[in-house]
């Protein structure tokens, strides 16, 4: 194992100072892509800052409208809550599909997002239903949040405290997983509420996006049929060992008609 | 569960544990509670140096210049071996000598052994590895089957193997099609990762112990490399935690490492390949590109066929020979081809070579005749099951192999006709058809498949086994055979055998490791044949100390051999009854051996390679399957809604363990045909060598409805041990039900017009490319939905 100190403060302004005083810190989330990241020496830190001990960061709670989720809240813990069941059902059923058991245990949101991973399903929710991410030092809507692949808007040292996610009239997730690791090979996320339709896709293509032209097709006519209309064009998803380019490009129609059938239907 | 009663021929109780009885594997408990020991749990020895190999990055180069200065310099390090530092023969290669243990100096597949490093720990030996620096001249690789047959880059000759004549037969058909299929390979990802521990004795001798299913190679293949003699070495395997073919020639290389590194230091040795490594290191099942033509008549009838296969077999021979030799040999299944041309080409690659896998190339023959009966039963409109029936093997007539065997046990017709009666094939057929008209995105497949698979190694000479058998005075036994334990319950086999022959309680006997200086010169344990040879070869044994017993009881007691009687633990002359150990214990004192070597060789086969024709199988086993799946056009997704198998295992030693070979291997071949796919860039690296990226089925995958039957009252035809069959492989190939399963369930998405194209593995990806491929050759539903 390589060299590195591990500190585990107990409140944010410890974690931010150590941060600070550390030549070449990370903070720890829940460690599902940190730490096997460190083990392929992709990252050599010379701290890791675990941010475990921060209660302040853990939770679910209601704050008006807005379902608010602690950055370090596990997948588990949402999956099950019965706050988000209540409140927004679709995510309760993302948190449920990421990974495996082992994953959900101990990855968190927070970590999910910070990390981006072109194929991860939380960054779908936060920009499917217009959530706003909350840092140490501001917020920052979900849709200026992902900037790229394995990019967010995050600046350096700077700590997710927690997100917001709106209460949607209803949303739906809907995701065809990669048989081996269960990340999602293509992910979409369609959410209708007061301000409209959303549509966010992960995993085709190398940072989440919305298909903003469909979303405004759809807030005319909101149908299954819709859908067919609109694709990614198979020039712009990946191609890699998981899928087709091609295959990506079409699975992006079937799951977002799925999701669109499913808000439809009433089945969420 | 299927338990048979067992059949004795005394009205007594029988003893515990003989064969027919549904016994739990010998280790069950300890694979369950971690008490089983395998290799990597044996104590290790003091100063023992961890090993790790420095491999190729280039799929073909020359290697200008390899420092391995600071190899040498890392921390932790005691040694690095080179190519020149091996005091024999620098090859592990089973059958021709093409597979350097280290590179000599050119490198043909990523991954391929330079040199290796020993170390204090795993970790200092696995850091310092990384920092050779080597400089390649890279060469232009082949990497692919087909680019090869084109360059004529072959590891053996082409081989043919003809019948009749198949073009004047494919001129005369009524009807004629042809085609090409593409099947992709498999690893055999067994749990336990490739492991090999030296340690060195006095004078220059040296125990292995190896996880291996060939310690008599290991034996021999570490004695040429250190430059010493088979009496030198000893090689000991207790089990292997899996194998499937994969630790049938691949361990020499580990094996040759470890102990050349023990040789050089004096210090034991162990190499152990972490997953990545032991992926990408490793062969596995070929992957194949096949051509085929073929004419028959309104009915479906062959009339004339020819294949040709290319096969992957990566950079050098291993026992590719062997393997496609099987190809060949099973391109028939269960048809009967009167005229038929078989032309197999062996590919030389720049990838890793492939080597055995459970079918040793049986399952690829068997894909490539399954999937043109099928394609013939499309085009003729014709239920695919009829078509097989059609072309079945006859049982007096039409029943002679393209190798000149004639088969004397087909009971395919009966099997097949109990199967679908049992498994409702008609009435489900037709419910899917109903189903399928109205339905829009989902659609069902059925098919049902017959499997016969030869049995006995197709080189004749391997078809041999000793044992070792020794009773102690208080009358238990201790049991050793040339075979190997993976887990697939041979050990726990053999031990019925000798219980029931001495009429012991199975609890008496210990089994104990394969031991190549207790058991000489033994076959890998492979081709299914682990319980037939050492199970006959260990009855024999038992039965030379059993007549000794015999012969002694006789004259103690003062009567005839014939009214001495082993039943139940005890043993009856004439009127007089003494336990067994008694007995034993009588013997020991008037000094009678208790202890005797079996040896047995197969009857009847011969086979001459040159003209691939004679008998080489002493008997086929038999099997068929019904799959049902429902697969969704939209995504290419599918489920295995309903699985039923009849499968036979002659007259069972054990119907428990056999159920469970049965069950296993079925999933392994459906993990073959569907999800497993093996995935080189072009650069020629695998790039699937973990299970975050391979995946092979696990529980959830399991049919639905998974119906599994050992055929009732099948006692084979040939004496084989207590009329049993062998059964390590076959029912790996009931598998091809589900991918015709698939294909059938593609054909109906634009309504059975025309047979779909689809390649294995079944992926969902290709599955969906099937669904648009069909749909695009103007059919019915020109444009995909995606609602």
């Amino acid at each position: 194992m390589q060299d590195f100190s591990y500190q585990r403060p107990a409140a944010l302004t410890a974690a931010i100072e150590a941060f600070e005083q550390a030549e070449d810190g990370r903070f720890l989330a829940g460690g599902q892509t940190l730490l096997p990241v460190m083990k392929h020496r992709l990252a050599t830190p010379s701290d890791l800052i675990d941010l475990a001990g921060i209660s302040d960061l853990e939770g679910i709670s209601i704050a008006g409208s807005a379902l608010s989720i602690g950055a370090m809240t596990t997948h588990a813990r949402v999956a099950s809550a019965a706050e988000v069941h209540d409140a927004i059902p679709a995510l309760a059923k993302l948190a449920g599909c990421i990974g495996d058991p082992h994953v959900r245990n101990r990855g968190t949101l927070g970590g999910s997002i910070a990390n981006n991973d072109p194929a991860a399903d939380y960054p779908a929710a936060v920009a499917g239903l217009n959530a706003t991410v909350y840092t140490d030092r501001r917020r920052i809507a979900g849709d200026d949040f992902f900037t790229g692949f394995f990019e967010t808007a995050l600046e350096e040292g700077e700590l997710i405290t927690r997100v917001e996610f709106p209460v949607a009239a209803a949303a739906c997730y809907q995701k065809f997983d990669d048989p081996a690791s269960g990340y999602a090979v293509v992910g979409v996320f369609v959410s209708r509420g007061s301000q409209g339709v959303r549509v966010a896709v992960t995993g085709a293509t190398p940072c989440v996006f919305r298909m903003r032209d469909l979303e405004a097709a759809l807030n005319r006519k909101f149908t299954p049929e819709t859908v067919s209309g609109f694709c990614v064009p198979e020039e712009e998803c990946n191609d890699d060992l998981h899928a087709t380019a091609a295959y990506r490009s079409h699975l992006v129609g079937v799951m977002a008609t799925r999701a669109v059938a499913a808000i439809t239907d009433g089945e969420m | 569960m299927n338990t048979r009663a067992k059949t004795g021929t005394q009205s007594s109780v029988p003893v515990q544990g003989g064969v027919g009885q549904a016994l739990a594997h010998d280790s069950g408990h300890l694979h369950v509670s971690g008490g089983a020991l395998y290799t990597d749990d044996i104590p290790e020895p003091r100063n023992l140096l961890h090993v790790a190999i420095g491999t190729s990055a280039h799929p073909h180069a020359k290697l200008k210049k390899v420092d391995l200065a600071p190899v040498l310099a890392a921390p932790g390090v005691v040694a690095v071996l080179g190519a020149e530092d091996i005091p024999g023969e620098n090859n592990f290669g089973p059958v021709l000598a093409d597979d350097p243990i280290f590179s000599p100096g050119l490198v043909q597949y990523v991954g391929q052994s330079i040199f290796a490093v020993a170390a204090h720990s795993y970790t200092e030996a696995r850091r310092a590895a990384r920092l050779a620096k080597i400089d390649y001249e890279l060469l232009e690789p082949i990497l692919d089957p087909e680019e090869a047959v084109r360059r004529q880059s072959f590891v053996l000759p082409t081989e043919t193997i003809s019948r009749g004549d198949s073009r004047k037969a494919l001129r005369k058909a009524l009807h004629h099609l042809q085609g090409k299929l593409k099947l992709g390979g498999q690893d055999q990802f067994y749990l336990e990762g490739h492991i090999a521990m030296a340690v060195p004795r006095e004078d220059g001798d040296m125990l292995v112990y190896s996880s291996t299913q060939h310690p008599g190679e290991i034996q021999h293949k570490v004695a040429h490399a250190l430059g010493k003699t088979s009496k030198d070495i000893v090689v000991e395997c207790r089990r292997m935690g899996g194998a499937f073919g994969g630790k049938e020639s691949q361990p020499a290389l580990f094996a040759c490492i470890a102990a050349l590194v023990a040789q050089q230091t004096g210090c034991a040795a162990k190499v152990r390949l972490d997953r990545d490594d032991d992926m990408i290191m490793t062969g596995k099942r070929h992957d194949f590109v096949v051509g085929y033509e073929v004419g028959f008549d309104d009915e479906g009838r062959i009339q004339g066929i020819e294949f040709e296969y290319a096969a992957r077999c990566g950079m050098s021979a291993d026992l590719s020979g062997a393997v496609n030799d099987r190809t060949m040999f099973h391109s028939d299944n269960a048809y009967f081809l009167e005229n038929v041309t078989i032309v197999s080409h062996r590919c030389k690659t720049h990838t890793v070579s492939n080597t055995a896998f459970r079918g040793f190339g049986g399952p690829q023959g068997m894909y490539a005749i399954e999937y043109v009966v099928d394609e013939i039963a499309r085009y003729l409109k014709l239920d695919p099951l009829a078509v097989r029936k059609t072309n079945f093997y006859g049982t007096d007539d039409r029943n002679v192999t393209p190798y000149e065997q004639t088969i004397e046990d087909n009971i395919l017709h009966e099997l097949v006709a109990q199967l679908e009666a049992s498994g409702d094939y008609a009435e489900r057929r037709s419910d899917i058809a109903e189903f399928n008209a109205a339905s829009r995105f989902l659609k069902r497949g059925i098919a049902l498949t017959p499997v016969k698979f030869g049995i006995s190694f197709t080189a004749t000479h391997l078809n041999q086994a000793g044992a070792l058998l020794h009773v102690y005075t208080d009358g238990t036994v201790h049991l050793n055979h040339g075979g190997t334990e993976m887990g697939q319950g041979l050990f726990t086999k053999v031990s019925q055998v000798v219980a029931e022959e001495l009429q012991i309680d199975i609890d008496r006997i210990k089994i104990t490791a394969s031991d190549t200086s207790k058991v000489p010169n033994a076959s890998a344990t492979a081709a299914s044949s682990g319980s037939d040879l050492n199970g006959k070869a260990a009855q024999l044994a038992a039965r030379t100390v059993k007549d000794r017993l015999r012969e002694f009881a006789a004259e103690h007691f003062a009567v005839s051999a014939d009214a001495v009687e082993f039943r139940n633990n005890r043993v009856q002359a004439g009127k007089q009854t003494v336990s067994f150990t008694e007995l034993v214990n009588l013997a020991f004192f008037a000094r009678v051996s208790l202890s005797s070597t079996g040896f047995y060789r197969t009857p009847k086969i011969h086979y001459d390679r040159k003209t691939f024709s004679g008998r080489p199988f002493y008997y086929y086993a038999y099997g068929a399957a019904i799959a049902e799946v429902v697969v969704d056009t939209l995504t290419g997704e599918y489920r295995v809604i309903r699985v039923d198998i009849l499968h036979d295992c002659g007259k069972s030693l054990n119907p428990a363990i056999d159920l469970g070979q049965v069950e296993g291997g079925f999933v392994q071949g459906m993990g073959w045909l569907t999800g497993e796919e093996l995935w080189w860039n072009d650069k020629g690296e695998l790039k699937t060598h973990a299970p975050s990226t391979y995946k092979i089925p696990v529980c959830s995958d399991l049919p639905v409805d998974f119906r599994v039957q050992l055929l009732e009252s099948a006692a084979n035809r040939e004496e084989t041990i207590h009329r049993s069959k062998a059964v390590g492989e076959p029912p790996l190939m009931l598998a091809l039900c589900v991918f015709h399963a698939l294909k059938d369930a593609v054909a109906a998405a634009a309504d059975y017009r025309a047979s779909p194209h689809l390649d294995a593995p079944a992926t969902p990806e290709a599955v969906l490319r099937a669904v648009d491929e069909l749909r695009a050759r103007g059919t019915a539903q020109p444009e995909r939905q995606t609602g």
